[in-house]
This record gives C-alpha cells, structure tokens and sequence, in this order.
C-alpha cells in the first residue's frame, strides 16, 4: 500500500460483503438472545409519526386503529420503544462507521445520467411506496426479510422473494436513474 | 443459560431501550462498512453490477440461523419465546412486491436509509422524508384497507411446520442455497457486470484457502450436522431446582392473601397478571376483576411475558398450587398463589362476617374496612354475629360492576402495547 500523507483523508473502500454480512449476522443473532426479537427499522418511524399525528389532532389518531396500535395504553410515552431506540442507534452507529471509514460526504447518490431535483423526486417516491409496503407487509427489509429469514418465517420468505421480484421487474425503467 | 435474557425477566423495560440502543449501533455500523449507505452501490444489485445486497444480507441470515440453531439446540435458548412475525400471505406478498419497486425507485430500505441519511446523503434524508409521508397516507388509508392487511392468515408459522421438514434439515437447505447464490453472483458480477472480482471472494480468491472460503465451508459443514441434529426446540421435559422451589413453598414466601389481592386491584396496580385457571365455564360465572382466564392445559410457556410476576388463582387452591409449579418448572421467575383461592376470596372479600358485639373496637375497624372492600367488589358483609351462613349467599352473576371511582389500570386488562415486529 502506497502511504501518501493525505491517506487518512481519502475515502476508505468498503468492507468485503461477507465480512460485513457476517458482522451483521452476529448482530441479529445478539438481538435474538439478548431480546428474544429481530432488528427492525420501519416500525420505529411508524412509532414517531403515531406520536406525532397524536400531538397534533389526539382524537384524529387514537380514533384510528392504525395509529392506535402504535400509541399504546399511554402508560408510557409511546416513544419509550425498543424500535424507536434501536433505530437511533442505527444512526449513531452508520455515523460512526461513516466517520471511521472518511465517508461522511453531503452529496447525492446517483448515477451520472439523472439530474439532481429528478434523483430527489425518485427518492421521495421510492420512500412513500417503501413505507407503504412496509405497513402492509407487517415488516420491511430488516425485520422481515432479515430477521425473519433466520428464524425461516414462512411469511418472511414469501415477502422477501417478492422484494427481490417486484425490484428485478422494475429495474429497467429505473436504470437512467443509477447507470 | 437462560436465554432469551430479555423474556426470562433478566433486565426490564428500561434495560431493554439500552440494549436496543447498542444493537442499533452495531446494526448500523456494519450495514455502513458493507456500503449500504450509498444508493448507487445498493441498486447496483438490481444490474448484476455488485451484488453485494444479496452478499451481505444472506450472510447475515445464514450466520444468525446457524448460530440460533445451535444455542438452542444445545438447551442454552428457547426458540419458541424468540418472536416470529405472524404470516398473512396475500399481504406479505403485495407489500413485498411494492416494496421491491421502492427500492429501486428510491435506492434505499427503511434500514439503509437511516445509515445514508446519517452519513450526509441528501437521497438518504428525502427518503426518510418520503417514507413518512407514506406512513401518513397508509394511516388514512386503512381504514378501507384493513380486511386486506389482515387477509390469509396462517398465524406464526415457520417453513419447517409448513412443509413438515425437520427445522435441521431447512437450514442446511438455506445455507447451500445461500453459498450456490454467492457463487452465482460472482460468476454473474464477472459476466453481466464487468465487475473485477474482490480480493477476498469465492471464485477467484488470493488464495486456495482464502478466508471467505473457509467461512463458507464452516458455514456449509454446520448446516450438515444441523441436518441431522435433531429439534432445536425445547421438548416438554423441564430441569427444575428442587430446593429453591421447595424453599419458597415451605416458607411461604409464594403466597398472596385474598385481602392483599383485593388491595392491589383497588389500587389500581398494574405491576402483575391475575391468572384464572378454572375452566371457561366457571371463569364466566365469576371472575375477580381483570383476572385473565388461562385453564391449566393452556399454560404454554410464552402465555405471558417472563418478567411479569404472575398470581395464579383457582377455585380452592390445589389447580392453582399444580400451575404454581408448573410455571415455575417452564421457568417464569415470579409466581405467586392466591392464598384459598376464589372460595377464601368469596367468604373474606366479598362476604366478610362481622365480629360478635363484644369483640375490641379494633376488629370493628377492620370490619367497616373490609365492608367498603366487599361493597367496592360487589359483595355484601354479613352482619348481625352470625357465624358465616350454612348456605352462602348468592354470588353476583358476573364480575360486579366496578365503581366509577376505581382506578381505570385493573391488571390484566392493560392492552399490551403493540407488536414485537417491525
């Protein structure tokens, strides 16, 4: 390896996909005995806007059962959640990671085809579309796909074949946006 | 080793936001070191380009189905307290399916969001930003959608219950499957994609022995003795510890009074669960107030959550004294008797007889205390001396109706907040 002084500021290639998949492994399987449960993501966002949406209009959230399944018996703040917790934890640690690796940029990913407004647009789109197939789905990529894949939910299985269909299927009309 | 830690009541709620928090942070930093913050790298596995999605994420699956495979296997966890996610298959596969074009259209997962927009990534941030306006408009949606979200239910259901497989046998099936996608990856990175191999991969490693392909063998000789390995899940044969058990019955440190019971209800507790054992039947003709009925055969061990401290009551007491010992044995750590049971909580709580004129002033006291206590549950103190009458008296019908006054939290009837999933 060629040591130049400005190396420590270049951006340091990413962890080999198995290592990192295995780091990831050893994480789950952590939750799994620590806690008896999986890691999850989009469930502490749905926790955040419940509690917002109730702030806001109480009567609008607790008289829907969407929302009323996410506030709780208001015992406790129904941000006091393992989720909700778990997710910020995910934004330390991505930071962490991040500063560690010198890849803390402000930029937008993209490919070199698509203007910037057009690959916020699609990102905006993309997100609504994933938090609604999330909700339907009872999970999302880290809850369902991961964590119940190991645990070989019949379910997760199904759901995470789907993913990969529904992006493979899509992925054409997309490629101006990452090729 | 008692593990799940968490459900055998190791540590409590607020231990867990902790936890979560640590797990969160490992969570995040490595799908940031495996690249899943940058949106470009993630939807290049949609081009053969990297598939470093499908790298990672059967990785991490094999590594943690493997690993909980044999924690529990060996006895040190209970498999069937780790939470499974309940399966509606029409919905799994529609919102899976929406869920893939989402990830193409905007590059990321709700997961991998999170490590992008942490990481400065302007895409990451307005994802989020759209994800929560698809979290509102799924709210108002549902209403009208509910019968979908919860159409086809198969409830927890694992591939090996579904297909009737040995639980062993699947995962090795999944780590072959797993390792023959990694190989197909490689080969269809290197001729769809273009891509130059890793330095550290299966094809076309530094080495013969590179580690990535000794990972891969470990991992593929795991999944062959877990193949014939046997059930990990835990059989009905329980180790108890003879002496602690016997202490705590003997010094009769697992006993509850009916008058204690009563208080706690009227102080609107909410630190227990009342657990009815009796039939049905007998449950609907009368209950004590938020008891939750459970008959003895139904006592399974993920009934209620370990570290809730359990009072169980039956009719006399023996049913309860048999459950006592078998929650103990499934190893819930504090369970407690109803002292007599429902009888001694119908003859002191509810009909409570008044001492003879000449007692002390002080059983007089205890009385009038006791007679609010009857009369708040319904009951009805028996005065004039008489001992307790030869024929008791009319119980109410159902549960009396509790008074306005009462607190609102009667145990038991607190809604569990929300599921385990994600």
């Amino acid at each position: 390896m060629s040591s130049t002084p400005d190396d420590s500021l270049l951006e340091k290639p990413h962890m080999n996909p198995y290592w990192a998949g295995f780091g990831l492994g050893l994480v789950l399987l952590t939750s799994f005995v620590v806690m008896g449960r999986g890691l999850g993501a989009s469930g502490a966002f749905t926790t955040a806007v419940a509690t917002a949406v109730h702030s806001v209009a109480p009567a609008h959230a607790t008289g829907n059962a969407f929302y009323a399944e996410y506030l709780g018996d208001g015992s406790v703040s129904p941000l006091k959640d393992w989720l909700v917790f778990e997710v910020l934890g995910v934004f330390v640690g991505g930071f962490l990671s991040g500063a560690l690796g010198n890849r803390l940029r402000f930029t937008i990913e993209k490919g070199p085809r698509i203007s910037n407004p057009a690959r916020l647009a699609l990102a905006a789109a993309g997100g609504a579309l994933m938090g609604v197939g999330a909700k339907l789905a009872l999970g999302c990529t880290s809850g369902q796909a991961l964590s119940g894949g190991a645990l070989l939910n019949l379910g997760s299985w199904i759901f995470m074949m789907c993913v990969f269909g529904g992006a493979y299927a899509f992925a054409w009309f997309l490629r101006r946006q990452w090729l | 080793m008692n593990a799940p830690f968490f459900k055998y009541g190791l540590f409590g709620d607020e231990i867990s936001l902790v936890v979560a928090f640590a797990i969160g942070i490992g969570f995040g930093f490595f799908l940031e070191r495996a690249g899943f913050g940058r949106a470009r790298l993630l939807a290049a596995q949609f081009y053969f380009r990297d598939l470093r999605v499908l790298k990672v994420m059967f990785t991490a699956i094999i590594t943690a189905m493997v690993g909980l495979f044999f924690l529990s296997r060996l006895g040190l966890v209970d498999l069937s307290l780790v939470y499974l996610t309940p399966t509606f298959v029409l919905p799994q596969a529609i919102g899976g399916l929406i869920l893939g074009v989402g990830f193409v259209v905007g590059g990321y997962c709700p997961g991998t969001s999170c490590v992008s927009a942490a990481t400065g990534r302007i895409d990451g941030m307005v994802y989020l930003a759209g994800m929560i306006g698809g979290l509102l408009g799924f709210a108002e949606i549902y209403p009208r959608i509910e019968h979908l979200v919860k159409a086809t239910p198969m409830g927890q259901v694992t591939l090996a219950q579904q297909f009737n497989l040995p639980y062993g046998l699947l995962v090795f099936a999944v780590v072959l499957m797993a390792v023959g996608a990694f190989i197909a990856a490689e080969w269809a990175e290197r001729k769809i994609g273009g891509k130059v191999p890793d330095t550290d991969s299966l094809l076309a490693p530094a080495r013969p022995l590179a580690p990535v392909r000794r990972f891969a063998i470990v991992l593929v000789s795991l999944g062959l003795v877990a193949a014939f390995a046997g059930n990990p899940f835990r059989g009905a044969f329980a180790r108890v510890d003879t002496k602690q058990l016997a202490l705590d019955a003997g010094t009769k440190s697992d006993h509850v009074s009916v008058t204690q019971l009563a208080d706690w209800i009227i102080e609107g507790r909410s630190d227990f669960v009342l657990v009815d054992v009796r039939e049905p039947a007998e449950f609907a003709s009368y209950h004590i107030p938020g008891a939750r009925n459970v008959p003895l055969a139904e006592l399974t061990p993920d009934f209620v959550a370990r570290n809730e401290r359990i009072v169980v009551c039956s009719e006399g007491g023996i049913h309860a004294a048999q459950a006592w010992f078998l929650l103990r044995s499934l190893g819930f750590p504090a369970v407690y008797l109803l002292f007599g049971g429902l009888e001694e909580w119908k003859d002191t709580v509810l009909y409570p007889a008044a001492p003879p004129a000449s007692a002390p002033a002080r059983d007089h006291i205890e009385f009038a205390k006791r007679a609010a206590v009857a009369k708040y549950f319904g009951g009805a103190p028996q005065t004039g001396g008489a001992p307790m009458p030869a024929s008791t008296p009319a119980l109410p019908r159902l549960t009396p109706p509790v008074p306005a006054a009462a607190p609102a939290g009667v145990p038991g009837a607190k809604p569990k907040k929300k599921k385990e999933g994600c």
